[in-house]
C-alpha cells in the first residue's frame, strides 16, 4: 500500500530537516531536495496505474468524510504531482552546480517547500487545506524571487508579494463565504450542495476564487507581476515558476470551476480570457530585448493557450490543455535552464549577448533550439502533439466561432515562431568574433537539460504514452458527480 | 523492398554524416555522397510499384501510412537526383567554410523531409515531414548571415503561417470524416458540400501557395533563394518549392478528385488567373534585377506559375504539361543556380551582374551549361522546356483561353529577355581585369552541371521517357490517356515529334556549316577593336590619324 500522504509528508519533513543535516555536513544539504523529489517521482509513477482505475482517498485523522481533511489522489492530482516531482528533481540537480553563492541552505529549504506546497495543492480535497498549501507555495516563491538580493530581484519580489497577498485575501474571503453558506470545507461536499444555493451567493465566491487564483496563474489582466518575477529570479527558480507554479494556479482554477461550481455558463468567458492572455503575452514577448523577460512573456502566452483549451470543457479540450501543461513545463524548463548558463557565461540578459553561443556553448544551444522548436509546435517535438490536440479540440466543437478563435490562437503561435526563430539565428548566425573558445555548461547541469531534451523528443514521437492518463484525468474534471461520489462514498 | 527502410535510411543519414564529420571531413564528404547515391538508386529501383504500408500505428490514435505510387515516385526521383547533384556540387563549394558538418546535416535532412512528404499516405505524416523540411530549410537559408538572416525570417514566418492554415484544414478534415488517409478522404470528399470543399481548398491552397510562391504568397522566395548557399538555392528552387506543387496535385486530384474539382469552376478560374499573374509579373521583375541569383529567383516564381497553370487548367494535356514542366524546371533551374554558384565560387562571391562579364573565355563549360539551362527556361526546341511549354500553350489555345495563352506566351518573351541579360552580363562582353586569371569550375562542380545539361537535352529530344510516367499519373487521376511515343505525342492532340525537329535542326546546322566553310575565310578581330565594328577588314588596311 503506497500512501499518497507520503508525497507531502516526506518533502515537508525533509525541508525542515535541511538545517539539521547542515549540522552534520554542509555538503549533504544540497542533495536533500534531489532525494526528496526523486522519492516523490517514483511514488507518483507507482500511483498512476492505480489511480487510473480508482482514485485513492485518504482521510486524515480517522474521521469519516466530509468531516475530515481529505487527500484525493485522482488522475489529475497524480499527473500534476508526477510532473512537479520530475521537474523539481531535474531543476534540483541543475541547482547543485548552479546555486553556489548566497544563502544556499535557505535556497534548498524554500525550494523544497515550494514544491511541497505545489504537491499539496494538487492532492488535497479540502479547500482550506488547498489555500494553506497555496500559501506555502506563494511565500516560498516570493522569497526565492529575491534570492539574488539585487535591486531588481527585491523590487520584483515586493511587487509579486503585494499582488500575491491581495490575491490570497480574495481567496480567503471566497472560502469564508462558501464555509458560511455550506458549513463545510470539503470540496466534494460543497460541490454536492452547490445547486441548492442561490445563483448570486455562489457567483460572488466563485469570482473571488477565480480572481485570486488567477493572479498566480498569470491570466490577463492579473499578470503584471510575472515578467519581473520570472526574469529577476535565478534561472532555476524561473524554470520552476514557469513550469510549475503558474500551472498550480491553473489547476486550482480548473478544480474550482469544474468540480466545485460546475459553472457551464462561464466556459466561453474563460476561453476568451485565455485567448486574450495568449495574444497579449505573445505580442509583448515579441518586442522584448531581455531574454528572460521574453521567456516570461512567452509563458504568459502559453498559459493563455492552456486556459483557452481548458475552457472548451470537452474531453478533447481538457486533454489538449493538460498535454499543453506538460509540454510547456518541459520546453520552458529547458529554455530557462539553458539560458541560465548562457547568462552566467556572457554576464548579460540582452538577446544580443547570445551572439555566438552556438560556438561557445554548442550543447546548451542545441537544447535551447529544441526547446524553442517545441514551444513553436514543430514536429517531432512535444509541442506538436499539444498544438495538434488543441486545434483538434477546437474543431470538434463544430462551431464557426471556435474556428475563428483557433485562427487567432494560431496567429499567436506564428508570432511566437517569429521571435524564437530570431533568437535561434542570434545563437548560430550572428557572431562576429571567430575565435570563440568552447566553454559549455557544466556536466552536472547538462544532465537535467539532456533528460528534458530527450523527454521532449520522446514525448513528441510517442505522445500516446501520456494521452491515456490524460483521458482519465479529463473525465475526472468533467464528471463532477463521479468525483463527489468517490470522495463522499 | 520496404519503403519504410528507405525513409529510415533517409532520416538516419544526416545524423550519421554529421557524426562522421566530427571524425574526418573526408569520410563525411564521401559518406554523404554515397548515401545520397544509394537513396537515388533505391528510389529508382521501386519504379512502378504501388503500395501502402503503416510505418507507425497509434500516433494520437492515428496510423501513419507510407504510400507509393507513380506520382510519389516521380517526385521522389526528382528529389533524390537533384539533391545528390547539389551535394556533389557542394563538396568543393562548401569546403573550408565554417560549420560544414551542419551544412551537410541540414542538406540531407531537407532531402529526407521532402522524401517523407511525397511518400506519406496520410495528412499527419505529410504535415510532420512538411514541418521538418520547413524548419531545416530555415536553418540553411540563414547560413550565409548578413542579409540571409532577414531572408530566413521572412521565409519561416510565411512558412509557419502556411502550415498553421494547413493544420486547421487537416484537423477539420479529421473532425468531419474521422480519417486522414488520402484514399479514404477521397471517398468522403466526393460527397461533401461545395462550401466545405472550398473552405478546405482555401486553407490548403494558402499553405501550398506559400511554398510554391504563387502571387500574392511569393515575397519570401526572392530573398531566400538569392541569399542561401548556391547548391541549396538549387535544391530550394528545383525541388523544395515543388513540394507546394505536389501538394496542389495531391489536394486537387487525389483528395478532391478530378470531377469534383472541375465542378468548382469559379475556384478553378481564380487559380488559373493567379497562375497567369504569377507568370507575367515576376518575369518582368526578373528583368530588372542586378543580382544573378535574384534574377533566377524571380524567374523561379514565374516558371512556377506555368506549372500551376498546367495543373489547375485540368485537361489531360495541360496536366502532362504542368507535371513535365515541374520536372524540367527542376533540371534547368537547378543547373542555372549551380552554374551561377560556380561563377560565384570562382569570383569569391560576386553575383552583381554589372561587375561581371566576359567569363566565356575563362569558364567555357559553365557558359555552355548556362546556355543550355536558359534555352530550357525559354523553351527553345530540343530542350525539355520546349515540350512542356508546348503542351501548355497548345491546351490553352485549343480550349479557347486566349488571355491565359497570351500570358503564357508573353511570359516567355520576358523570359527570353532576362535569360539574355543573364548570359550577356556574366559571360559575354569584356572581361574585367580582376577576373583575368580565374580558373574553370572545378571538376566536382562540372559533373553535376554536365549531368543536368545532358538531362535537359535528352528529355528535349526524347521526351517520351518521362512522359510515360507522367501519362500514367494523369490516367490514375481519371484524365484521358495521351498517346505517348518516345519522340513526343501522336494523333489526337496533335503530333509532336521532337526527333524530327532534331533531325531538321541537324540538317540546317549542317547546311549553315557548309556555307560558312565554303565562304570567304573568317578574320578574327579582337574585342577591343572598334575600327570597323568587327567587319572583316584586314589589319594592314587600318588607317589611323593623329592631329589631323
Amino acid at each position: 500500500m503506497v500512501n499518497p500522504i507520503l508525497l507531502i509528508a516526506v518533502p515537508l519533513g525533509l525541508a525542515f530537516a535541511i538545517p539539521l543535516f547542515g549540522l552534520l555536513s554542509q555538503k549533504i544539504q544540497r542533495y536533500i531536495p534531489v532525494a526528496a523529489l526523486g522519492f516523490n517521482l517514483i511514488l507518483s509513477l507507482i500511483l498512476i496505474p492505480r489511480v487510473m482505475e480508482q482514485p485513492v482517498i485518504i482521510s486524515i485523522g480517522g474521521f469519516p468524510s466530509p468531516f475530515c481533511i481529505n487527500l484525493v489522489a485522482g488522475p489529475v492530482g497524480v499527473i500534476f504531482s508526477a510532473l512537479i516531482a520530475l521537474l523539481g528533481l531535474l531543476v534540483a540537480v541543475y541547482g547543485l552546480d548552479y546555486i553556489k553563492e548566497g544563502a544556499t541552505e535557505k535556497y534548498h529549504i524554500l525550494y523544497l517547500l515550494l514544491l511541497t506546497g505545489a504537491t499539496g495543492v494538487v492532492l488535497t480535497g479540502d479547500i482550506f487545506n488547498l489555500f494553506v498549501f497555496f500559501e506555502i507555495l506563494c511565500i516560498s516563491s516570493y522569497a526565492l524571487v529575491a534570492y539574488l538580493g539585487d535591486k531588481s530581484g527585491i523590487e520584483a519580489a515586493v511587487k509579486y508579494l503585494i499582488q500575491g497577498a491581495i490575491s490570497s485575501s480574495l481567496i480567503l474571503i471566497g472560502i469564508a463565504l462558501l464555509y458560511g453558506q455550506f458549513g463545510t470545507l470539503s470540496m466534494a461536499d460543497i460541490a454536492r450542495n452547490i445547486e441548492s444555493a442561490s445563483a448570486v451567493s455562489v457567483f460572488v465566491p466563485m469570482v473571488l476564487l477565480i480572481t485570486g487564483f488567477g493572479v498566480e496563474a498569470a491570466i490577463f489582466p492579473l499578470n503584471a507581476w510575472l515578467p519581473d518575477a520570472h526574469s529577476s529570479a535565478p534561472s532555476s527558480i524561473s524554470a520552476i515558476l514557469s513550469g510549475i507554479a503558474i500551472k498550480v494556479g491553473i489547476y486550482a482554477i480548473a478544480r474550482v470551476v469544474f468540480t466545485i461550481f460546475g459553472a457551464a455558463n462561464i466556459f466561453l468567458f474563460i476561453t476568451l480570457l485565455g485567448l486574450l492572455t495568449l495574444l497579449i503575452g505573445e505580442m509583448c514577448a515579441f518586442s522584448q530585448n531581455n531574454i528572460k523577460r521574453l521567456l516570461a512573456f512567452s509563458s504568459i502566452g502559453q498559459i493563455g493557450l492552456i486556459v483557452f483549451a481548458l475552457g472548451f470543457a470537452t474531453s478533447y479540450g481538457i486533454v489538449g490543455g493538460l498535454f499543453q501543461i506538460i509540454s510547456h513545463a518541459l520546453s520552458k524548463a529547458v529554455l530557462f535552464l539553458s539560458v541560465g548558463y548562457m547568462i552566467y557565461r556572457s554576464g548579460s540578459m540582452e538577446i544580443t549577448a547570445l551572439e555566438g553561443m552556438g560556438k561557445r556553448m554548442p550543447l546548451t544551444s542545441i537544447a535551447f533550439t529544441i526547446g524553442a522548436f517545441s514551444l513553436v509546435g514543430v514536429p517531432p517535438f512535444v509541442g506538436f502533439p499539444s498544438k495538434f490536440l488543441i486545434v483538434r479540440a477546437a474543431l470538434y466543437k463544430e462551431e464557426l466561432l471556435f474556428i475563428v478563435l483557433i485562427g487567432f490562437v494560431l496567429a499567436g503561435t506564428v508570432i511566437e515562431g517569429a521571435y524564437f526563430f530570431r533568437i535561434i539565428q542570434t545563437l548560430y548566425f550572428k557572431e562576429k568574433d571567430t575565435s570563440i573558445k568552447r566553454e559549455d555548461t557544466s556536466a552536472i547541469a547538462l544532465i537535467p537539460i539532456g533528460i528534458l531534451v530527450i523527454s521532449i523528443i520522446l514525448l513528441g514521437i510517442f505522445p500516446q504514452t501520456v494521452t491515456a492518463v490524460l483521458n482519465s484525468a479529463a473525465s475526472e474534471l468533467l464528471d463532477r458527480f463521479e468525483y463527489i461520489r468517490s470522495v463522499l462514498g | 523492398m520496404s519503403v519504410t527502410l528507405l525513409l529510415i535510411i533517409a532520416f538516419g543519414s544526416p545524423f550519421l554524416v554529421y557524426f562522421c564529420g566530427k571524425i574526418s571531413s573526408g569520410l563525411r564528404d564521401g559518406l554523404a555522397v554515397v548515401l545520397s547515391l544509394v537513396l537515388t538508386a533505391l528510389v529508382a529501383l521501386i519504379y512502378g510499384q504501388s503500395l501502402e504500408e503503416t510505418f507507425y500505428a497509434g500516433f494520437l490514435g492515428l496510423s501513419l501510412i507510407i504510400r507509393l505510387n507513380m506520382l510519389s515516385w516521380l517526385f521522389a526521383i526528382a528529389i533524390t537526383t537533384i539533391s545528390t547533384l547539389a551535394l556533389i556540387f557542394s563538396l568543393q563549394y562548401i569546403r573550408g567554410k565554417e560549420r560544414t558538418d551542419f551544412y551537410y546535416l541540414i542538406m540531407l535532412l531537407v532531402n529526407a523531409g521532402m522524401l517523407g512528404i511525397v511518400l506519406s499516405g496520410d495528412f499527419v505524416s505529410f504535415y510532420i515531414f512538411w514541418e521538418i523540411m520547413s524548419f531545416s530549410a530555415f536553418l540553411l537559408i540563414s547560413y550565409n548571415r548578413g542579409a540571409a538572416l532577414a531572408a530566413g525570417m521572412k521565409y519561416i514566418i510565411m512558412s509557419l503561417a502556411g502550415s498553421v492554415a494547413m493544420l486547421v484544414g487537416i484537423l477539420s478534415l479529421y473532425a468531419s470524416f474521422g480519417t486522414l488517409l488520402f484514399s479514404e478522404l477521397a471517398v468522403h470528399m466526393s460527397v461533401a458540400s461545395t462550401g466545405y470543399i472550398v473552405f478546405i481548398l482555401i486553407l490548403f491552397c494558402s499553405a501550398f501557395g506559400i511554398k510554391n510562391a504563387i502571387i500574392p504568397f511569393h515575397p519570401w522566395l526572392p530573398p531566400a533563394h538569392s541569399e542561401a548557399p548556391s547548391p541549396f538555392s538549387a535544391v530550394l528552387s528545383g525541388i523544395l518549392i515543388k513540394m507546394g506543387t505536389y501538394g496542389f496535385v495531391l489536394l486537387l486530384y487525389v483528395v478532391i478528385g478530378l470531377e469534383t474539382f472541375l465542378r468548382l469552376s469559379v475556384f478553378q478560374s481564380i487559380l488559373n488567373i493567379l497562375a497567369a499573374i504569377t507568370i507575367l509579373i515576376p518575369t518582368f521583375i526578373a528583368l530588372l534585377q542586378n543580382d544573378a541569383k535574384r534574377l533566377l529567383a524571380w524567374s523561379t516564381v514565374g516558371q512556377a506559375g506555368y506549372i500551376i497553370l498546367g495543373i489547375a487548367f485540368g485537361t489531360s494535356l495541360s496536366m502532362a504539361g504542368g507535371l513535365f514542366h515541374f520536372l524540367n524546371h527542376a533540371t534547368f533551374k537547378a543547373l542555372l543556380f549551380l552554374a551561377v554558384g560556380a561563377v560565384e565560387y570562382r569570383t569569391n562571391g560576386v553575383r552583381d551582374l554589372n561587375s561581371l562579364g566576359g567569363l566565356i573565355k575563362r569558364m567555357p563549360i559553365t557558359f555552355i551549361a548556362v546556355l543550355i539551362g536558359t534555352c530550357g527556361v525559354i523553351g527553345v526546341p530540343l530542350t525539355n522546356g520546349f515540350v512542356s511549354k508546348w503542351f501548355i500553350y497548345k491546351t490553352l489555345i485549343l480550349e479557347g483561353s486566349p488571355f491565359l495563352a497570351f500570358a503564357a506566351l508573353f511570359g516567355t518573351w520576358g523570359t527570353i529577355l532576362y535569360s539574355y541579360k543573364l548570359i550577356h552580363h556574366v559571360f559575354l562582353g569584356q572581361l574585367p581585369e580582376q577576373y583575368t586569371d580565374i580558373k574553370r569550375a572545378p571538376f566536382s562542380m562540372g559533373v553535376p552541371m554536365g549531368i543536368l545539361s545532358f538531362a535537359i537535352l535528352l528529355f528535349g529530344v526524347l521526351p517520351g521517357i518521362p512522359l510515360h510516367a507522367i501519362n500514367a499519373i494523369g490516367e490514375s487521376f481519371g484524365f484521358a490517356s495521351l498517346e505517348i511515343t518516345i519522340w513526343g505525342t501522336a494523333a489526337e492532340v496533335g503530333v509532336l515529334n521532337t526527333v524530327n525537329i532534331f533531325a531538321a535542326m541537324l540538317v540546317v546546322g549542317l547546311i549553315v556549316w557548309i556555307i560558312f566553310k565554303a565562304g570567304p575565310k573568317v578574320i578574327l578581330v579582337s574585342q577591343e577593336d572598334t575600327y570597323a565594328a568587327g567587319a572583316a577588314i584586314p589589319k594592314e588596311r587600318y588607317q589611323y590619324t593623329v592631329d589631323f
